[in-house]
């Protein structure tokens, strides 16, 4: 048998697997890991203990990130301290919608830009700005769908993009010049996404607003709150203006860090185990579809699978690559997260490099495009988180389709940004 | 190196409480999941990858 | 099924993973590499005789040094700079095993961050290790990876900022031997690692570093020397003598200027050597390679690569023979001839001049197996472990 037709038997095997488990009712993580197995015994690798145990390890630290931030969430809602913010913020605006949605769209672009992780917006920001859209009358899967969109172009904002930063670093390409190829796009797509989603939304019923929402104990205030952040940002701000004399905390110890001060400022003694426990609960799915996903890309390289999805998408025609980006880079993202950047989009820069395009421009397009996948299933990592925390009780199709219109919007902008790449190239200065 | 040592802390309380979660369970499914995820904490501790 | 019967159940499949993939990654991290040194190697000394911040640690590599009788010139050759680009490493171990100088002095390395040697790549599916068929009988390397290992240097940074010039990296490259350069005292474990050699090429007044190297064929900087600007007509004129003696062709790629932590930029810049990177061909490494497995790392023949090559997706050829690791073993010590040839020829007063060292046709005749020597024949304190 030739290696396509062998490797592609082995795909065949792992989605039958993964349809098979589906059907008998196994959770999608769960069906991620028997596609896995069936794929290993396929390929011939039997049960391949190393390689399982190492493609669980892909994005632990990650997984690490996940746990902390969602820790230090979950403190400050239990500290009374999201409930004072949201009580605050629309005491303040709740006549002036335009500000407000200027407001949120910076709030939730700065998490993920800073992170390079869209998960981060949604836990840090996304809860405080469910609610407030929520009184604006919007209904649930419309106020995620904003989330999500703005949570994806935040983790394609500069300075941390981490499809960027992996694909260039897979064609060892320096991660310059990408500024601001990435800021723009996100930017105006971030406002774009935010106006068009909530032009149906009105003032905020001020006084529903405050009967329903929870009072914060006696005791709370604004600094209990921003103390958490500022140590947040401190930190991360410190490592990149004295990079050489700061030790390297890593994002887990930064979040940990700020999580132990909201504990420390909470007016009210917080049952941490119990929330510690919860908070692990609550992000199982997540960190279970991220473990199991990097098995299956193990599993995938290990058999030949990941070398026939790339072989076959960058030698279709070139025109047929432009056209396809919008479901070739979502779809990756949504099986591999990560693990797309060195997949697809490693080959497809070269790709670009060897038909005369401007590869920063080019990998800036791709990488807003890229996280529009992360609502896709199988896994749907981040859209599930998203609908989790704005608490939706809609179905999850609602949700996708309330997304729709902004996400080809998206695509659009990002093929034509590789498209067009050359003659934007104006944009890659620093 | 702190640091370091503090990463390991973190990646014990977290094992520390996946276990405890495994013990609560009630879905044999989660249970599943819970051990594959703890994999890799374990792993870590055990200064095996 | 009770609960209780059922949590044990799973929790004894989950320990058998966790036991059967524990030993193996256990094993590749504490398997002991042969190195016989051969008839040239006058002594063996340690990274950390150069730099206390590293002596003791996992990078505290062997440095084997060979010295002529007559005078002249010193050079560096890393191995292992990449692990997982094994040629590179074979290359150094035949010639710490095979090769002796008449004039000057050289230093080999071949586990450059022994540190990454240890691991293998998460996602990336590689096989632990490999096997080299030698006349006696087989010799097992670690396959490694191309970032040191976060047992010994963890966490990363969210985004990496390279010293001294800031420029920002992708994270992982903290840990990237080739992203460190010029290394700084008090950085990670892998900084140290490049400030040690820095401190190494100062101290014995090197003249040309040598990195070798593999690259994915669909990565355009492949089959070339990366000369800093200071040996570009090294480069260029050892170049020209490769394609007309030893029958294949070694371009010229010029360090580029902005692209910083890279051996051939930053060597050149901050000590007084000539920094050259060699790069030889590797169809493991591709993105569009399919079946990973030691197989390919050692043959380079995959039909996806080769499909991708009829598409002009690549920067070298590539046809259903592959790249055998002694076609690219045997381009590194040719090239590495070429290059001492030109330079003893150019600078007489800091000539070094190597005999021993199998060229391009003998490697491809003979085999890389047939120059590693068999460590059970040798005198025991000629054997070290790498």
């Amino acid at each position: 048998m030739s290696a396509e037709a062998s490797a592609a038997v082995v795909l065949a095997v792992m989605a039958a697997a993964y349809a098979a488990a589906k059907l008998f009712k196994l959770s999608t993580e769960l069906a991620l890991f028997a596609a896995a197995l069936a794929g290993a015994l396929a390929g011939g690798a039997g049960i391949p203990a190393r390689h399982i145990a190492e493609g669980a390890f892909t994005y632990f630290d990650i997984i690490l990130i996940f746990v902390t931030a969602t820790l230090f969430m979950n403190f400050l809602k239990e500290s009374g301290g999201v409930a004072f913010v949201v009580r605050a913020v629309i005491g303040r605006f709740h006549r002036r919608k335009a500000i407000l949605f200027i407001l949120f769209a910076f709030l939730l672009l700065v998490p993920g830009a800073l992170t390079g992780a869209g998960s981060v917006t949604v836990l840090v920001a996304g809860g405080m700005v469910a609610t407030v859209l929520g009184y604006m009358g919007l209904p649930r899967p419309r106020v995620a769908a904003i989330i999500f969109l703005i949570a994806g172009l935040s983790a394609a904002a500069p300075p941390v993009s981490l499809w960027a930063m992996l694909t260039a670093a897979g064609v060892n390409m320096p991660y310059v010049g990408f500024f601001l190829p990435l800021l723009v796009p996100c930017v105006l797509l971030a406002l774009v996404t935010i106006f068009w989603l909530g032009r149906k939304a009105g003032p905020v019923d001020l006084a529903l607003a405050l009967r329903e929402l929870p009072e914060p104990p006696a005791g709370m205030n604004g600094m209990r709150i921003a103390l958490p952040f500022l140590l947040f940002l401190g930190l991360v701000a410190a490592g990149r203006i004295w990079p050489f004399d700061f030790p390297i905390l890593g994002l887990p110890l930064i979040f940990v860090a700020a999580a132990g001060l909201t504990l420390v400022l909470s007016p009210v003694r917080l049952p941490v185990l119990a929330v510690a426990r919860r908070t692990v609960e609550q992000l199982l799915p997540l960190i279970g579809t991220l473990t199991c996903a990097g098995i299956l890309v193990q599993v995938m390289t290990l058999t030949g699978v990941r070398g026939l999805i790339a072989i076959t998408v960058v030698t279709l025609p070139v025109i047929a690559v432009y056209l396809t980006l919008f479901v070739t880079l979502p779809v990756s993202e949504a099986v591999l997260m990560w693990g797309a950047a060195p997949v697809l989009g490693v080959p497809l820069v070269l790709l670009f490099n060897t038909i005369n395009l401007n590869p920063v421009v080019a990998l800036a397009g791709m990488s807003v495009i890229w996280p529009l996948g992360d609502a896709v299933p199988p896994t749907a990592i981040i859209g599930r988180l998203t609908a989790d925390t704005v608490g939706m009780k809609e179905p999850y199709g609602r949700f996708l389709l309330e997304c729709l219109g902004p996400a080809l919007l998206i695509a659009a902008a990002g093929t034509l940004m590789v498209v067009f790449s050359k003659k934007l190239a104006f944009l890659a200065v620093f | 190196m702190i640091v370091t040592v503090l990463y390991y802390l973190i990646t014990a309380a977290v094992a520390a409480l996946l276990v405890a979660n495994i013990v609560k369970s009630r879905k044999w499914q989660d249970e599943v999941l819970y051990v594959i995820v703890l994999i890799p904490f374990l792993l870590r501790l055990l200064r095996l990858k | 099924m009770t609960p209780t019967l059922r949590k044990t159940v799973i929790g004894v499949l989950g320990l058998g993973l966790l036991v059967f993939s524990g030993l193996s990654f256990r094993r590749s991290r504490s398997l002991k590499e042969p190195v016989v040194i051969g008839p040239g190697v006058t002594r063996v000394v340690r990274l950390g005789d150069y730099f206390e911040g590293v002596r003791g640690s996992t990078n505290d590599a062997h440095i084997y040094v060979l010295e002529g009788s007559e005078p002249g010139g010193t050079i560096l050759v890393l191995g292992g700079t990449h692990p997982e680009e094994p040629a590179g490493r074979l290359a150094a171990w035949i010639m710490a095993e095979q090769a002796v100088v008449r004039a000057g002095r050289v230093f080999v390395v071949l586990s450059a961050n022994r540190s990454a040697a240890t691991a293998t790549r998460l996602g990336g599916a590689y096989p632990p290790g490999f096997a080299i068929q030698t006349p006696w009988g087989e010799q097992a390397f670690r396959t490694g990876d191309r970032w040191s290992n976060p047992l010994d240097q963890w966490p990363d940074p969210e985004v990496y900022i390279h010293y001294p010039s800031r420029q920002e990296l992708a994270y992982v490259d903290i840990r990237n031997l080739n992203r460190t350069w010029p290394g700084r005292p008090d950085g990670t474990l892998t900084e140290r690692t490049c400030h040690a050699f820095i401190e190494l090429i100062r101290r014995e007044k090197v003249d040309i570093l040598i990195d070798l190297h593999e690259a994915e064929l669909q990565y355009p900087v492949i089959s070339a020397i990366v000369a800093h600007q200071k040996g570009q007509d090294l480069a260029a004129m050892a170049s020209m003598m490769i394609s007309a003696e030893d029958g294949f062709a070694m371009g010229v790629e010029y360090s580029p200027l902005a692209l910083h932590g890279l051996s051939h930029r930053e060597v050149g810049d901050h000590t007084d050597a000539i920094s050259l990177l060699l790069e030889a061909p590797e169809p493991f490494l591709d993105a569009t390679r399919g079946r990973t497995d030691a197989d390919l790392l050692l043959t380079g023949r995959d039909p996806f690569v080769v499909r991708a090559g009829r598409h002009g997706l690549l920067f070298e050829k590539i046809d259903e023979k592959g790249w055998p690791i002694d076609v690219r073993v045997g381009r590194h010590t040719s090239a590495i001839l070429r290059i001492l040839e030109v330079w003893s020829g150019d600078a007489p007063d800091r000539a070094v001049v190597i005999e021993g060292l199998p060229g391009y046709d003998e490697v491809i005749a003979k085999g890389v197996g047939a120059y590693l020597r068999d460590p059970s024949a040798a005198d025991p304190k000629s054997v070290y472990f790498e």
